[in-house]
């Protein structure tokens, strides 16, 4: 009995060392003024088609390796503190989708964040929040949902618009975007 | 009692033990026949040897030998904790085996092809802020027209720019 005990105990250590670097590095980005909490819509339209988790040290790795090539891009880089996606296939159903989108929305507002865009039409909502504190950019969200997707985007740390349209067209990715 | 009577005490217990060969015995024997004092002894040896012998052994109480039993288990020293026992040496030694495996496993500095897909999740981010950017534009420009969303645009840009020239500022 003791030595089963033990055994579960050992195993479960184990387990919770392998975990501890996701854990901690997800604990990072919630303490950061810049986060937001999505909710999780998983249960009504299974498990997000896209999810993007970059902490600040990937960041980091992923700066150094562009600075060589474009030094604008890594300056970008070097102010953010992580990136998080999710992004929704509502299917043909919306409403809880956009009833998550009110609720982020409210917590926003709650939580000192100020909104710099938003776009109201039965078909599609767009929001564009910014959260700064003393006067310093702590991060941006994006929010869009439309009849088929809802997608949730934060960018945590400091991001200038003008400096992404310039480093976009150096990314040679081709992402598939439906902008109907 | 000095060595001469150590020495008889010796050879009456030898005899009563039937330890004596049948020599000495008989020479013993002879010598007791002439030492009055020396024959005395062997009597009195072998009639103490007689009464030892009718001495039983009683059983103790149940009480008492319990208690007596106890004595031992009660002054054991117990087992302390010990880092030198089977189990908590193995559960040591496997702690920097486990603290290596991890490191393995998750290196702290990724590889070149996990970079280039933290680079490519990264492009998609921005693509879908260029998303959001395209559909607000859109909008505007279909409520106001272009020249005006172009200005609401650029004001939003100023605004956050903006922010990030006052922590500039800040920071210098």
């Amino acid at each position: 009995m003791k030595r089963l005990l033990m055994s579960k105990f050992v195993i479960g250590l184990f387990c919770t060392l392998l975990a501890l670097p996701a854990i901690a590095q997800e604990d990072e980005l919630k303490n950061l003024a810049g986060y937001v909490d999505f909710g999780d819509l998983s249960a009504t339209y299974g498990e997000p088609k896209i999810t993007i988790n970059l902490g600040g040290t990937m960041l980091n790795f992923v700066g150094m390796m562009s600075s060589s090539e474009s030094p604008e891009t890594s300056d970008l880089i070097s102010k953010l503190k992580g990136i998080r996606v999710q992004i929704y296939s509502l299917g043909e159903d919306a409403d809880v989708a956009k009833d998550q989108f009110g609720k982020t929305r409210s917590n926003l507002k709650s939580s000192g964040w100020e909104p710099i865009v938003q776009v109201n039409e039965d078909d599609e909502q767009v929001l564009v929040y910014m959260k700064a504190v003393d006067g310093q950019m702590e991060g941006m969200t994006v929010m869009v949902v439309d009849n088929e997707e809802a997608v949730f985007v934060n960018v945590i740390g400091q991001l200038n618009p003008t400096e992404l349209a310039t480093v976009m067209d150096r990314f040679d990715v081709n992402v598939d975007l439906d902008l109907d | 009692m000095n060595e001469y009577d150590d020495k008889w005490e010796d050879r009456i217990n030898a005899l009563l033990d039937g330890e004596l060969s049948a020599d000495d015995a008989e020479l013993l024997k002879a010598q007791a026949s002439d030492d009055r004092e020396l024959a005395r002894a062997i009597i009195e040896s072998y009639q103490l040897h007689q009464a030892m012998d009718q001495i039983n052994v009683e059983r103790a109480p149940d009480s008492l030998t319990k208690r007596l039993n106890a004595i031992p288990r009660e002054h054991r020293s117990k087992p302390a904790f010990s880092l030198f026992q089977p189990r908590w040496a193995m559960a040591i030694a496997a702690i920097p085996l486990m603290v290596i495996t991890i490191s393995l496993m998750r290196p702290d500095t990724p590889s070149a092809s996990e970079i280039a897909q933290a680079r490519q999740e990264m492009a998609i981010a921005f693509a879908y802020l260029d998303k959001a950017a395209v559909i607000t534009g859109r909008e505007i420009e279909s409520t106001v027209g272009h020249t005006m969303a172009n200005a609401v645009t650029g004001s939003v840009n100023k605004v956050i720019q903006s922010e990030n020239l006052t922590s500039k500022e800040k920071e210098a």
